[in-house]
């Protein structure tokens, strides 16, 4: 693996600039490590095929700006390689909103490119399935909720839903929205033969509640606590992406102190996922002992969070500028014991996802993602790192203390579910030896830094490594008290497409194995997904 | 409204019922709108620690073998249908648990274009537990009070759901 502290982003940033030099009208770099290039929408295609072309990072998301000053949108086109961002920026006028698909080049950009497409008002063309993808059927045509003429308090009116694409000839099995399979409401479609899949498709957006829209109308402070609430699971990540890219735009470093204490709580924050996800994971393979046994481990860290911030759930550990509360003696004596205990209790489960025979029969070979595909499909998070892809946002671009507290990236190469659940587990245990020496060495200080009111105009990018994989956030202000945009790109949505893709060919009693086997998160998403194979 | 015939064979069957049911409810878990805090906390009142099942309360996969309906998070445009559509499938008598401060009021998500409001905006409620989100032993409790009530005599003995339209 390559040290990420030795590739200068400049370097990148600039051999990216080099591979488009022909179609680039306008270059900017906003802040370090990013470099915006405005293009021609005709170009787009073309230019995001040099980028693949030639390995420059992935496509991690496509943001859309409303400009009702200049009566035009803008889709911003992220591309990620380690640290750097390099952002296609194309614009579009009101009175022509149309733009190619990069479907072609990047099949798993339909699912940005549909969200876009329902948001903003904009028809991208050529995109493989334009079909709505985030907001409910009875809402009515020519209705974009992120517009800024979009007024949330006024009531949108219900039409009559569409009905149902043809589906004569084909036998579907239909699971969902409420499932035993299921904890969230999500609904899929399973084409089968027999007992072997061969088409699957998904509709999310049961719990799309429009995040996004409602931080446009709450201060810098309240949009913290909107976004803690994303998702109940990692909560501590988004505020923490969100505390990071607005301090970057008021340029206000938290102290060391509080960075540490933030590495802390998303450290046990990770621990309690993974073990939230081993026990669910493990009841869907009919493994009900190991649920409850993890479960009952889970309650230590449960325990440990709450000492450390008062609640079980939605921490608010974080403030702009720093955290809430300090770590006393006492509660670094403890959390060194809990520690300790769910050492020994991750060891013991790495056994047993390694040798348990019955066990070993659900998840050994099952649902297998070569690297390739994992590459071309986008996934992040544990997911990538099963099937070898060496990402993670700690190690590849270390935010807040994670460059003093570093930890080391876990990475499996069989693609299939168990090496799934070996990553995870192992990452407990790196997040464990992590926080010992983060505890035995919390740097002195403060907990909060000043933060101005207002923050000054700009736009900023904050990518944070959260249990599920890399959450990424933009965010634009426009030197008020409010946000002017900010957008969500939660990891789950990109490793959806990937169980779409790996059903195909399987047994139907594997697919609630396939569908845990991402950790999915509806509610992170935010968001509705159909997308169709076959 | 079904007449009742006051036999002492019928007092007996109403007992009986009544103490099965306060003694093995089953419950079903849906989410309208929840961020997952909710959720996550409900299933863990159902793992060791707290133990749910200890009152003799079962989480059950379908709407049609179900006493008591858990709710969490607020109704969103999209799952409003579903979720009345479970809860007519469920048989009479039924209650529901509507957990968190999103399904009590719409909770932060108030105003989002997306979102209806609480869940007794769409269905009756019989009892509600607030919380961002309740911890384990708040959940335990509303359980707890909702069976209690259930005892023939005592206040709330009747379903929200009896007498009253649906929303």
């Amino acid at each position: 693996m390559t040290n990420p502290e030795l590739i200068s982003f400049d370097s990148l940033l600039e051999n990216g600039r080099s591979l488009l030099e022909s179609q680039i009208i306008e270059a900017q770099t906003p802040e370090p490590g990013r470099l915006d290039l405005v293009i021609g929408p005709s170009d787009l295609p073309q230019a995001v095929q040099t980028l693949v072309d030639n390995h420059w990072g992935y496509l991690a998301a496509i943001t859309g700006l409303d400009r009702p000053e200049s009566s035009e949108v803008e889709a911003l086109y992220h591309f990620c390689s380690g640290p750097a961002v390099l952002t296609l920026r194309v614009r579009v006028p009101y009175a022509e909103p149309a733009l190619p698909t990069i479907c072609g080049v990047i099949p798993s950009a339909t699912l940005y490119e549909r969200e876009f497409m329902e948001m903003f008002g904009v028809q991208v063309t050529g995109t493989p399935d334009p079909q709505r993808l985030f907001l409910p059927d009875d809402w009515p045509e020519g209705v974009y909720p992120l517009r800024k003429s979009f007024n949330p308090q006024e009531k949108v009116p219900q039409v009559k839903p569409k009905a149902n694409g043809d589906n004569a000839g084909r036998y579907i099995v239909p699971i969902g929205p409420q499932h035993p399979a299921l904890k969230e409401p999500g609904h899929f479609e399973f084409t089968v033969n027999g007992e072997i899949v061969t088409g699957a498709s998904v509709r999310l957006g049961y719990v799309h509640r429009g995040i996004e829209k409602a931080c446009e109308e709450r201060t810098w402070t309240q949009a913290m606590y909107l976004l803690e609430r994303v998702c109940g699971i990692c909560s501590n990540s988004h505020a923490y992406a969100y505390v990071l890219g607005v301090e970057k735009l008021a340029q206000v470093e938290a102290p060391e102190r509080a960075q540490a204490i933030r590495e802390l709580v998303a450290g046990l924050e990770r621990i309690h996922s993974h073990l939230l996800w081993l026990g669910v994971a493990a009841h869907e393979a009919g493994f009900d002992t190991l649920f409850m046994y993890s479960w009952r481990d889970r309650e230590t860290v449960m325990d440990l969070l709450e000492r450390l911030t008062g609640n079980r759930v939605n921490y608010s550990a974080n403030l702009i500028g720093g955290v809430k509360f300090d770590v006393d003696d006492e509660q670094r004596r403890t959390i060194l014991a809990g520690l300790d205990y769910l050492e020994e209790r991750c060891r013991h489960y790495l056994d047993v996802v390694s040798t348990d025979a019955a066990f070993l029969q659900r998840t050994r070979g099952v649902g297998t993602m070569t690297r390739e595909q994992a590459e071309l499909l986008g996934v992040v998070g544990p997911t990538a790192r099963a099937s070898g892809v060496d990402r993670d946002i700690r190690v590849e671009a270390p935010y807040g203390s994670y460059r003093r507290f570093p930890v080391s990236i876990v990475i499996e190469h069989a693609g299939d579910l168990e090496a799934k659940f070996v990553v995870r587990v192992k990452e407990m245990l790196v997040s464990i030896s992590t926080l010992r020496a983060l505890l035995d060495n919390l740097p002195p200080g403060e907990l909060v830094a000043r933060v101005p009111r207002r923050i000054p105009a700009g736009e900023t990018i904050s990518r944070v490594e959260a249990p599920r994989g890399e959450l990424f956030y933009f965010i634009k202000s426009s030197g008020g008290d409010k946000p002017e945009r900010v957008k969500v790109r939660t990891p789950s949505i990109c490793n959806f497409g990937s169980v779409i893709h790996t059903a195909v060919g399987h047994q139907f009693a594997d697919m609630p194995m396939l569908l845990a086997g991402i950790d999915p998160c509806f509610s992170c998403n935010d968001r509705m997904i159909v997308v169709r194979k076959k | 409204m079904e007449t009742r015939i006051n036999s002492p064979w019928n007092r007996l069957m109403d007992q009986m019922k009544a103490w099965a049911r306060i003694n093995s409810p089953w419950a079903i878990h849906f989410n309208s709108g929840s961020c997952n805090g909710c959720d996550i906390e409900i299933l863990a009142t159902l793992t060791p620690r707290y133990d749910l099942e200890r009152f003799g309360v079962k989480l059950q996969g379908s709407p049609r073998h179900s006493d008591v309906l858990i709710c969490t998070g607020p109704v969103t445009r999209q799952a409003r249908e579903r979720l009345l559509r479970i809860y007519e499938q469920m048989p009479e008598p039924k209650f529901v648990v509507a957990v968190g401060s999103c399904g009590l009021s719409g909770g932060a998500f108030q105003g989002c274009y997306n979102v209806i409001g609480s869940i007794d905006e769409v269905i009756p409620v019989d009892a509600y537990i607030p919380g961002c989100p309740p911890r384990p032993e708040a959940i335990i409790d509303g359980v707890v009070k909702l069976l209690s009530s259930l005892k023939p005599g005592a206040a709330g003995a009747q379903p929200a759901s009896n007498g009253k339209g649906m929303a």
